[in-house]
């Protein structure tokens, strides 16, 4: 019993690799997603998001998932001294950059609730996993070397963790400092291990946006562990780091 | 569940960017008050309402910081005792200009001084390889940009 399948969800290729599970169990985790998106997207009009922004709702209103999500755009806002931002001055309320490692985080404990203990989860590069793939393996995660499409920097061997990159190759340079409002530079690939992936997704666009000041920041955070390469080609890795190749 | 965040881990830790990050006013090896209300709100941990922050106004004066401090000494400070619901806490840090590199409780609520693994980054060239793998970690956003990815490969594989 296992299932492995891709659904284009929130703008994002999302795959599971569900060894000890059925399509319909993965099919609650992508329903779930598919809800996520309606609830959070500041892209769909009728989302609670675009309504909080319109100012149809007030705090006060808003469900406790929200709630929830704000407080983790808050807290990172507060640590990265306003670099990391869900709101840009003079643009819409958006939150995405919590909103995907959270929702994924989630989807992954609905897998667990449902009884699944061997699992891999990857939202467009963000990586959640559970137990291991076969007896006394760990996954091994790949981490794309930022230069090179089909070559990686790196492999990591996790078991119930989560790895989550911010880089600049695809998208062009996406990440905005929340303090300037300009295309961060400085930094082309931040990869954060944690267990969490809400925590190691919002670590490594937090740190994204701090530029170069984000890889020391990124490493004192106390429950992650980091790969960082930097604009000159220099990696940065904190000895925590499950590294399975390098 | 796995998203429960360890509480007293998360204060301890949340000092650390505060301080990278503290504002102009913060001089000389003194911690201004702004870390109080952080930590205090960090000590229910970022996952409910009233865990949200509060505002400390903290203007981000981080290069300011190191060019002043990128030649200085090792220096130790104190930052303020905090009482949380696990009782007071208090920690030092000691900074190689505007590096930490170490930080310890001097009070905290077991009262046993303890100190925390601060990781402490490594620095080697950049490589490239190929290896057998089970998924990829990348920024995959566009659908265009994943068909291309060694990630499409591996959802296709089976």
């Amino acid at each position: 019993m296992s299932f492995r399948g891709v659904e284009q969800i929130m703008g994002l290729p999302i795959s599971v690799d569900l060894r000890d599970g059925d399509a319909a169990l993965a099919e609650r985790a992508f329903a779930w997603l598919r809800e996520a998106d309606a609830q959070f997207s500041p892209f769909k009009p009728d989302s609670e998001v675009s309504r909080l922004d319109r100012g149809e709702l007030t705090r006060e209103e808003l469900t406790p998932d929200l709630v929830e999500v704000l407080s983790l755009c808050d807290w990172y806002e507060e640590s990265t001294g306003g670099a990391f931002t869900a709101q840009v001055p003079g643009r819409g309320l958006d939150p995405c950059a919590v909103v995907k490692g959270w929702a994924v985080q989630r989807a992954a404990d609905i897998l667990r609730e449902g009884g699944a203990s061997s699992f891999c989860v990857n939202a467009g590069g963000d990586v959640v996993t559970a137990g291991e793939p076969e007896p006394g393996k760990p996954w091994r995660v790949g981490v794309r070397h930022p230069d090179i499409a089909d070559q990686l920097c790196v492999v990591l061997g996790v078991r119930d963790g989560a790895v989550a990159t911010s880089a600049l190759y695809e998208r062009g340079q996406h990440i905005l400092d929340g303090r300037t409002g300009r295309p961060v530079t400085g930094i082309l690939s931040v990869t954060v291990f944690a267990d969490d992936l809400a925590i190691a997704d919002t670590t490594a666009t937090a740190a994204f946006a701090l530029g170069k000041d984000g890889i020391e920041w990124a490493a004192a955070q106390e429950e992650c562990e980091v790969f960082i390469v930097d604009e000159d080609r220099r990696v940065f890795r904190s000895p925590g780091l499950p590294v399975h190749i390098c | 569940m796995k998203r429960a965040i360890p509480v007293l881990a998360l204060s301890v830790a949340g000092l650390v960017p505060v301080w990278l990050y503290s504002p102009g006013p913060a001089h000389e090896g003194e911690i201004s008050e702004v870390a109080a209300p952080e930590t205090q709100a960090q000590t229910q941990a970022p996952k409910t309402t009233s865990a949200a922050p509060k505002t400390s106004g903290a203007a981000p004066t981080t290069q300011q910081q190191q060019q002043q401090t990128q030649q200085a000494q090792a220096r130790t400070v104190n930052g303020p005792a905090v009482n949380t619901s696990e009782g007071t806490v208090q920690v030092q840090v000691t900074l190689q200009g505007n590096k930490i590199t170490d930080v310890k409780a001097v009070r905290a609520p077991n009262s046993e001084p303890t100190r925390m693994a601060l990781p402490i980054l490594k620095q080697e060239a950049l490589k490239a390889q190929s290896a057998d793998i089970d998924t990829v970690s990348g920024a995959t956003a566009t659908s265009q940009g994943y068909k291309q990815s060694l990630q499409a490969a591996l959802d296709g594989a089976q």
